[in-house]
């Protein structure tokens, strides 16, 4: 335990984490309009997303129960934000099935 | 406003309380006091690269290492602020606190969502910023400080992170409403999950612009109808 060597770390690792958050803000300033920049800024969110959502399902172990559990959660999710539209409680109704399954519940 | 703000970041709640917790929980075996849990939370703001904090600090990694390791981890973020050049004005150090927060869930939520009407958009951002990185300190303190005592078992609540992409997933689909994006970040995660696994997010989004990019200079229907 080196409290020295941890604040160090913090340090480093907070500015290498802003590093990487903030050049396009710093490149990009003033060249909002450029058409190239816009298709870019309106294609990387839904590409992003469906990147984000597969990797999420990536690490889920599919030869075990949780997979299953994993998709049934999925899909409701969808079927409730397809139904209702309000994020929150799809998004709290798919967690809450995720959580019943993986603590057995019932 | 508050309340707006709340509601709208609620879903990173559920995902960040139960990642934070976990991420305490593992900290404290280090033996360092809980409050540097806190203050990583507070400095470092970075779920991924937090959790791998932990083993560079147990095997005492040297600290170019420790600086490469984290922003490649990180690079993802490179792209995120793309997206949001034109959303974020001049607003001096809010701003900057804005860029410092924008991690993948703030970055979904504010590339997909509108902000609710009549609110002013820089302080309902700087809401959502703020308290987004208040549920994940509280979760890495509680975590450092109490995890073992803790009394609601958090199991399984980590799938609000997957929830809250699918649901923004949808959105991005009702308010694009054209296949090709989709398309291409499919091809390209499963690429980057041939190639390389382990560095998956940052090969597939790199690829995906690249493609997208190619095609509408390449391709004049994608050039007109994008």
């Amino acid at each position: 335990m080196n409290i020295e060597y941890l604040v160090m770390v913090i340090a480093i690792m907070s500015v290498a984490t802003f590093a990487t958050r903030l050049p396009p803000f710093v490149l990009f300033s003033g060249r909002e309009q450029h058409p190239l920049l816009q298709f870019i800024a309106r294609y990387t969110p839904p590409m992003v997303m469906t990147i984000l959502v597969i990797y999420m399902l990536k690490s889920v172990d599919y030869l075990s129960a949780e997979g299953l559990y994993a998709f049934i959660a999925l899909f409701v999710t969808i079927g409730v934000h397809l139904w209702r539209r309000n994020a929150l409680v799809s998004i709290v109704t798919g967690t809450a099935v995720f959580m019943s399954f993986v603590q057995g519940w019932f | 406003m508050i309340r707006d703000a709340i509601k709208t970041t609620l879903p990173i709640f559920f995902g960040y309380l139960p990642l934070g917790i976990a991420f305490g929980l593992l900290f404290q075996e280090l033996g360092y006091p809980w409050y540097y849990a806190t203050l990583m939370g507070v400095c470092i703001y970075a779920g991924a690269a937090q959790f791998m904090a932990v083993g560079l600090l147990a095997a005492g990694a040297g600290f170019v290492e420790i600086a490469m390791a984290t922003f490649f981890l990180n690079s993802r973020h490179l792209f995120y602020g793309l997206a949001l050049l034109n959303s974020f004005g001049n607003w001096g150090l809010r701003k900057i606190y804005l860029i410092f927060g924008l991690t993948d869930e703030v970055y979904s939520l504010m590339s997909t969502i509108e902000v609710p009407e009549g609110t002013d958009k820089p302080q309902f951002y700087f809401l959502m910023t703020i308290l987004s990185q208040g549920y994940w300190v509280l979760g890495c303190t509680l975590g450092a400080w109490a995890g073992t005592k803790l009394v609601f078992n958090t199991q399984g609540m980590e799938f609000a992170a997957t929830a809250l992409f699918m649901v923004l997933l949808i959105e991005q689909w009702i308010k694009v409403r054209r296949p090709l994006p989709f398309i291409i970040a499919l091809v390209a995660s499963a690429i980057a999950l041939l190639l390389f696994a382990q560095h998956m997010l940052i090969l597939a989004i790199s690829l995906s612009l690249i493609m997208m990019m190619v095609l509408r200079l390449t391709n004049k229907k994608v050039h007109d109808e994008y």
